[in-house]
């Protein structure tokens, strides 16, 4: 006679043979927001790893993209909100063109970046969160966005002085901007829209 | 024929050699551009990252005052594409409270592919002036102008063909390569430098495997991308050139002045002289 097989983590509990069904350890009600405000449907990732191939900067991210989408389901927000990866990726929507089970990978982790400018969690990319910002800033000043000005005020930023100033780019940015102000790609004096009122409105949503 | 023109920031600022090149290529084409009046930033990827209510609403003024014109709108840039796109999709789905009366009717082209449609071929054939006989250019279309291909609508999005379509109709040879539609590094170079670095130098590299002899592209802010990180050493210099560049040297042949090129970091003066474009 065979001896019983011990119980192991492969086998599967009775309850998922029923309706899928996944659950987060912290619960999944993170993941049930995340889908019902993307529209993306998360649980249908089998973590292929798809888009972490497809993706060009996933080199640089400490939790790749099929990894974000593990994380939603599993409700690690806090994590999610301190990765570098929401602040590198380019939205270049690479992952979700290939993701074979239609997750709308690129929405997903551009959610958790709406979602980290409305935290508390500080952004591991301090400089590329400031310039979202600084850029949205801009946009309400005038309705157009302004290069000269942007950088302006970007650089105006005490954080980011700090930065550029410790790394050197700052030098390097001045020489580059007065080549590009020489060759003409610089406009010094911004075009100011009308019906700024609404403008400004839909830039507080 | 008239359209409803979305110009897009950068076409102001930096890129506005583009806006100048695409002046000059239409007033040759039957085709009138009616610049969109005060039209506003589409919010580009700041607005989308910060919220997504604020991507799609921006750009709804200028859809809206594109329908009151009743003219189908044309953006050359991709990244103003791509919003306008995106924006006018998720308005038809009606959950959005939009301050202006958008019905989302209007069409919405990408300038390159207004251009690659056979019957703006056959124009752009007819007006050649110059062949760019034996310029060899690779064509670079970047991410957001052909993904997510269920909002660009772009089926070849693996392999796109309207700027290759337009270079051989101005009798370039337009050369094959693998990386058409790999990101550049878009706005990343302001935090990352590193990130952008590599991939755009890998962009450089690889056009130069093809034999590439300038790229073209689309897109304001690939060209200053690929443009300047050419200034960094042991990169290989070859021009990115906007394809309404080589559309007005084509069609203006001997009167299109070295200085129309002038804003270029990397520059393109020595290639074009060598194949005995400009004097
Ligand atoms: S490609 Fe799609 S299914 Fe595969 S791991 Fe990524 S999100 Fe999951
Ligand atoms: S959108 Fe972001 S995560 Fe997706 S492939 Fe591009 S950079 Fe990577």
């Amino acid at each position: 006679m065979k001896p019983a097989r011990e119980k192991t983590d492969l086998d599967v509990p009775d309850q998922l043979s029923g309706p899928r069904r996944i659950i987060g350890d912290r619960g999944d009600h993170f993941l049930r927001k995340v889908e019902g405000e993307t529209g993306a449907d998360i649980s249908a990732c089998y973590q292929c790893e798809r888009c972490t191939n497809a993706c060009p900067v996933s080199a640089y991210m400490d939790v790749n993209p099929h990894q974000v989408i593990r994380y939603v389901q599993l409700g690690w927000r806090e994590e999610l909100l301190r990765t570098t990866t929401i602040w590198v990726c380019l939205s270049c929507e690479m992952c979700t063109t290939y993701c074979p089970n239609n997750v709308d990978v690129a929405k997903t982790i551009n959610h958790l970046r709406n979602m980290a400018f409305l935290s508390k969690v500080v952004p591991a990319e301090k400089i590329l969160a400031v310039f979202h910002k600084t850029f949205v800033n801009e946009l309400q000043r005038f309705g157009r966005v302004n290069e000269f000005w942007l950088m302006g005020s970007l650089n105006r930023h005490p954080d980011v002085l700090k930065e550029k100033i410790k790394t050197g780019a700052l030098k390097e940015e001045l020489v580059l901007g007065f080549e590009m102000f020489r060759k003409g790609k610089l406009k010094l004096l911004p075009h100011r829209c009308n019906e700024m009122k609404k403008i400004r409105e839909i830039c507080r949503k | 024929m008239n359209l409803a023109f979305y110009p897009g920031c950068s076409l102001e600022g930096m890129a506005n050699d583009y806006e100048r090149s695409i002046t000059a290529v239409f007033d040759k084409l039957d085709v009138k551009l009616v610049e969109i009046d005060d039209w506003t930033c589409c919010g580009a990827t700041a607005a989308h990252s910060l919220s997504e209510t604020m991507a799609v609403l921006l750009p709804a003024k200028n859809l809206a005052a594109a329908e009151k014109m009743g003219l189908d709108i044309v953006s050359p840039c991709a990244n103003c594409f791509n919003r306008l796109t995106y924006s006018r999709k998720m308005i038809l789905k009606n959950i959005y409270d939009v301050p202006w009366k958008v019905t989302g009717k209007t069409k919405i082209y990408d300038m390159t592919r207004f251009l690659a449609q056979p019957h703006m071929i056959d124009q752009i054939k007819q007006k050649v002036l110059m062949p760019l006989e034996g310029l060899r250019l690779v064509s670079y279309y970047g991410c957001q102008m052909v993904r997510p291909p269920k909002i660009t609508g772009f089926t070849d999005y693996e392999n796109p063909q309207t700027l290759d379509k337009i270079a051989v109709a101005l009798g370039a040879i337009s050369l094959d390569w693998s990386y058409k539609a790999t990101c550049c590094g878009a706005s990343i170079g302001i935090g990352r430098r590193d990130i952008q670095f590599n991939l755009s130098t890998r962009l450089i590299k690889k056009a130069h495997q093809a034999g590439a002899e300038a790229i073209i592209v689309s897109c304001p802010l690939c060209q200053s991308n690929l443009d300047m990180v050419q200034n960094e050493k042991g990169m290989p210099k070859i021009p990115v050139f906007y394809f309404t560049e080589m559309m007005r040297l084509a069609f203006e042949g001997e009167k299109c002045s070295i200085q129309n090129f002038r804003m270029h970091l990397t520059d393109p003066g020595r290639l074009l002289r060598e194949k005995g474009l400009v004097k």
